[in-house]
């Protein structure tokens, strides 16, 4: 840490012209990259479909390189948050460059329905799954099945503590031990489901007794399977693949999910599905790639990489999940519910949940 | 007694204090021209708000004048406040301590106290939690010793802590840059005329870098009011998490993003007019700023210096380390999607990429905003002032917002189409999302420029172009490169507008942590935000700190 002599004016000079250079260059940069950039577009335009997707490139990429080299078809693929996605959709409008909008969760696609974005699919296509695993306007059809399960600690919850029905929950005895994450979609939806099944008064009153019993707001799923595993929460309401996934991870994990049993709407099933855009300018391919996301061989992926369920009767569930049939897919129609979503958001910050 | 010596110990440097602004000139209309179509670029997000909003008719009355807006917005506000206090003295006291102290390891603390500010907020807070929730790591260690349950850090204090700890490179950025560079004499005098070292920080030192201050504390305020990954993962309910939760519904959304956009506005508007009476004071390149020795306190001193970075740095990285070697020495069993996409080699890419419009990004950021910096420096005029509250107002929009605004712009504007999701598209977002940084930071740098050099090289007939290049640049160079940095360290953490306008295809290392973490690969996660830290780490080096460092 010596005394520099003070630089003198002249020596400043080669580097502010430097400094100029830096800039300039950058500037050059930027002006080849976007020529490059016109050029991909323009040239690749024909045989390229362009899919947005709720589910991230580790959920669904391998099948869409899959897709690619057997058709020849590419695919220009953009992940983001469901409702997210959603919104450049429908800002987007006529000129929205997506040919497939693959969701996370039915209140992003409802959103999408909501604003006639949607292309029907065809009946061959629909008649592939269980019509309770599609919608009933033929807009969208379902690609895999996630079920909302009570993740618990097994150090902190004895099995015979485990509640029998989602609504029992706001029972004293679960006071200040249960976690929900308000923002997440998938928790959005079974509130959806739990105002079909128990109406809009009782599912209000549910909300308002767990908010009351001191349930523990998180931001996500992913927060609350990690807090349940460390112990900070005894049990939390999420999908039930968080957990399988962080199982493999970390196998030493105390957290096990319990499935609620005789189709109780705690473990309603939740599709993420695959949708058309009405605005595909390559109706044919997109169709072609959600036909292909619905043969047993993609399927078979969700099944075993992604720990998912199938929606096709003829690829096998993985040994550690539950048969679908005791799960419940029926009697919840989200399309009936229209803009449903809307009132559960309003209702669960009404309840002074967040 | 006191007031005299005061008084004589400041009047000559008044005295001999040249004018930086113009007051009595009227700025040139190339750069008023200049400034509109600046104004007119940052306004798009704002724009875009007040387009939907006005749009919504009724229901933008009834979303305003709900009582449910209100404890949103009065959280969002009081974190804002908290998180400045803290993390203008942490940034400030860190950036002393580095820049004119003698505390030992100074060297490594230049290079490692900016970096917190790359790390992603949720990934931050996430760790944190992680780390210090009961069970947690620190959990684990301190249960041997008879400490059962740690006290839990959310909500408020949660939010709070962790935003001062990624956000106050805002203020210790700017302000290391300021006082790396201010002329040591005045202090001398104060010395010689018997000050305290204490005496010469508070009247002598604190009053020429409360611009440089002042420009990081805002920043903070409303880095925080926008911040949605720290205030989620922290349970603390403000305006960007209703935002968030209310995604899917435009009629609830739309109004609470203007109203953000409102506060951000009437935040700048204010600073500005409080910043008028600020003192303004020179850069001058002459002499390495004075180094105070601590004597006693330096030891002190380095324990508070890794402290705040041993829980801003190495303890999040930590815990993301940990995340990454168990999960890879466990998680191979999930071989079907790692061939694909889960090697380390499958980061490159993202890496590239993270550093190529990271770079760009800063560079052009830096270059668009200068001539508002000018303008509002040297000149007072009403556009200047509005072309400034536009231009750091658009840093308190969330990313969505700033996406979406230019999805509409984009795709509305005849001739603009062919350019939807492109790079080009992608770095107007970051310019017009983090330009703030730059602009504040270039406002520290233009008004630290004295007018008596720029007088006597127009006198001695340089031109316009050689007196910028060799008098102004070089003057302002450490503040440029600190507003640069910044913004450099905003872009490689982006997510919300990356994830929406980037081209198909295309990903960064924060999109890839982002996608991790939502699939639930933490190893990945960890993995990909050790490399961020990492590349961040170098390119800070390698263009803030080394090239700035001329001065020590």
């Amino acid at each position: 840490m010596s005394m520099r002599p003070s630089p003198s004016s002249d020596a400043s000079a080669p580097r502010a012209r430097r400094s100029f250079a830096v800039p300039a260059l950058a500037l050059v940069a930027l002006a080849v990259l976007t020529m490059g950039l016109a050029g991909c577009t323009s040239s690749s335009d024909a045989t390229t479909l362009t899919v947005y997707s709720g589910r991230s490139a580790e959920l669904i990429q391998p099948l869409l390189e899959r897709f690619s080299a057997e058709t020849g078809i590419d695919v220009d693929f953009k992940a983001g948050d469901s409702p997210e996605l959603a919104q450049v959709i429908a800002q987007e409008g006529d000129a929205s460059p997506a040919d497939v909008f693959i969701s996370q969760n039915p209140g992003a696609t409802s959103f999408l329905a909501g604003e006639g974005r949607l292309a029907t699919l065809p009946q061959a296509t629909l008649d592939k799954v269980a019509p309770d695993l599609r919608s009933a306007d033929g807009t969208w059809i379902g690609l895999s099945g996630r079920v909302r399960v009570l993740v618990y600690n097994k150090d902190t919850v004895r099995q015979d503590e485990l509640p029998a029905a989602v609504t029992d929950l706001t029972d004293p005895a679960y006071a200040g031990r249960v976690a929900l994450a308000p923002a997440n979609g998938s928790f959005q939806d079974f509130v959806t489901a739990l105002r079909v099944e128990i109406g809009d008064d009782e599912t209000a009153a549910w909300l308002q007794g767990m908010a009351d019993n001191g349930a523990r707001t998180y931001a996500n799923n992913n927060a609350i399977v990690e807090a349940v595993g460390r112990g900070e929460v005894d049990m939390g309401l999420v999908n039930h693949y968080y957990n399988v996934r962080a199982l493999e991870e970390n196998p030493d994990l105390p957290s096990v999910n319990h499935f609620f049993p005789d189709g109780d709407p705690g473990s309603l099933l939740i599709v993420s599905s695959a949708t058309v855009l009405a605005t595909s300018k390559h109706a044919a391919e997109a169709q072609q790639l959600v036909d292909f996301l619905l043969t047993e061989e993609s399927q078979t992926y969700f099944a075993t990489e992604t720990d998912e369920y199938p929606v096709l009767p003829s690829v096998p569930i993985e040994a550690s999940l539950p048969p679908l049939d005791s799960l419940r897919t029926d009697r919840v129609d989200f399309d009936e519910l229209g803009g449903g979503f809307e009132k559960t958001i309003e209702m669960i910050a009404a309840a002074g949940l967040a | 007694m006191a007031a005299t010596i005061e008084r004589d110990l400041t009047a000559p440097v008044d005295a001999r204090r040249p004018r930086t602004g113009r007051a009595g000139h009227r700025a040139p209309r190339s750069l008023v021209a200049a400034g509109v179509v600046i104004a007119a670029l940052f306004a798009a997000p704002t724009l875009y708000l007040v387009v939907r909003n006005l749009g919504l008719g009724a229901e933008l009355v009834a979303a305003l004048t709900s009582a449910g807006t209100y404890g949103p917005l009065a959280r969002s506000l009081g974190l804002g406040v908290a998180v400045c206090v803290t993390s203008t003295g942490v940034g400030a006291g860190l950036a002393w301590l580095t820049t004119r102290s003698d505390v030992p390891g100074r060297r490594v603390w230049r290079l490692l106290a900016p970096l917190p500010l790359v790390i992603p907020s949720f990934v931050g807070a996430a760790a944190l939690r992680a780390g210090i929730a009961p069970g947690g790591l620190v959990a684990s260690i301190a249960e041997p010793l008879g400490i059962d349950r740690l006290p839990e850090i959310d909500g408020f204090v949660g939010a709070w802590l962790v935003l001062t700890l990624f956000t106050y490179p805002y203020v210790y950025l700017p302000t290391a840059a300021r006082f790396a560079s201010l002329p040591p004499q005045l202090e001398e005098s104060a010395r010689l005329l018997g000050r305290g070292p204490a005496a010469v920080f508070r009247t002598v030192v604190l009053p020429q870098a409360s611009t440089a201050i002042w420009a990081g504390t805002l920043l903070v305020f409303l880095y925080t009011i926008s911040d949605f990954g720290a205030v989620s993962i922290m349970r603390y309910a403000t305006l960007t998490t209703e935002i968030y939760r209310s995604r899917l519904v435009p009629t609830t959304w739309l109004p609470l993003a203007l109203l953000l956009a409102a506060v951000a506005l009437v935040t700048v508007v204010l600073e500005r007019s409080a910043g008028r009476r600020r003192a303004r004071t020179d850069a001058v390149r002459a002499r390495r700023a004075l180094h105070v020795p601590l004597g006693r306190w330096r030891w002190p001193a380095a324990a508070f210096t890794a402290f705040v970075l041993f829980n801003a740095l190495l303890g999040p990285l930590t815990v993301l380390a940990v995340w990454a070697v168990r999960g890879l020495l466990a998680g191979g069993q999930r071989t079907g999607s790692l061939a694909i996409t889960n090697g380390p080699a499958s980061l490159v890419g993202p890496t590239v990429n993270t550093v190529v419009v990271s770079l760009i990004a800063s560079l052009v950021a830096v270059a668009v905003v200068m001539p508002v910096a000018y303008l509002t420096t040297r000149y007072r005029t009403r556009v200047g002032g509005a072309v400034n509250a536009v231009v750091v107002a658009g840093f308190a929009l969330p990313g969505l917002v700033v996406a979406l605004s230019l999805v509409f712009w984009v795709l509305n504007i005849a001739g603009f189409t062919a350019l939807y999701q492109t790079i080009p598209v992608l770095i107007v977002a970051y310019v017009v999302h983090f330009g703030a940084q730059a602009m504040r930071a270039g406002q520290v740098a233009v008004g630290a420029v004295p007018l008596r050099f720029d007088d006597a090289a127009r006198m001695l007939g340089a031109g316009r172009i050689r007196r910028l290049a060799t008098i102004e640049v070089p003057l302002m160079r450490p503040g440029l490169l600190a507003g640069a940095g910044l913004v450099l360290l905003s872009v490689m953490k982006e997510l919300p507008a990356t994830l929406l306008l980037a081209p198909p295809n295309f990903s960064t290392l924060a999109t890839v942590i982002w996608s991790a973490n939502e699939s639930l690969y933490l190893a990945k996660m960890g993995l990909a935000s050790l490399v961020l830290v990492a590349v961040s780490g170098v390119l800070t080096w390698l263009l803030v700190i080394r090239r700035a460092e001329r001065f020590d």
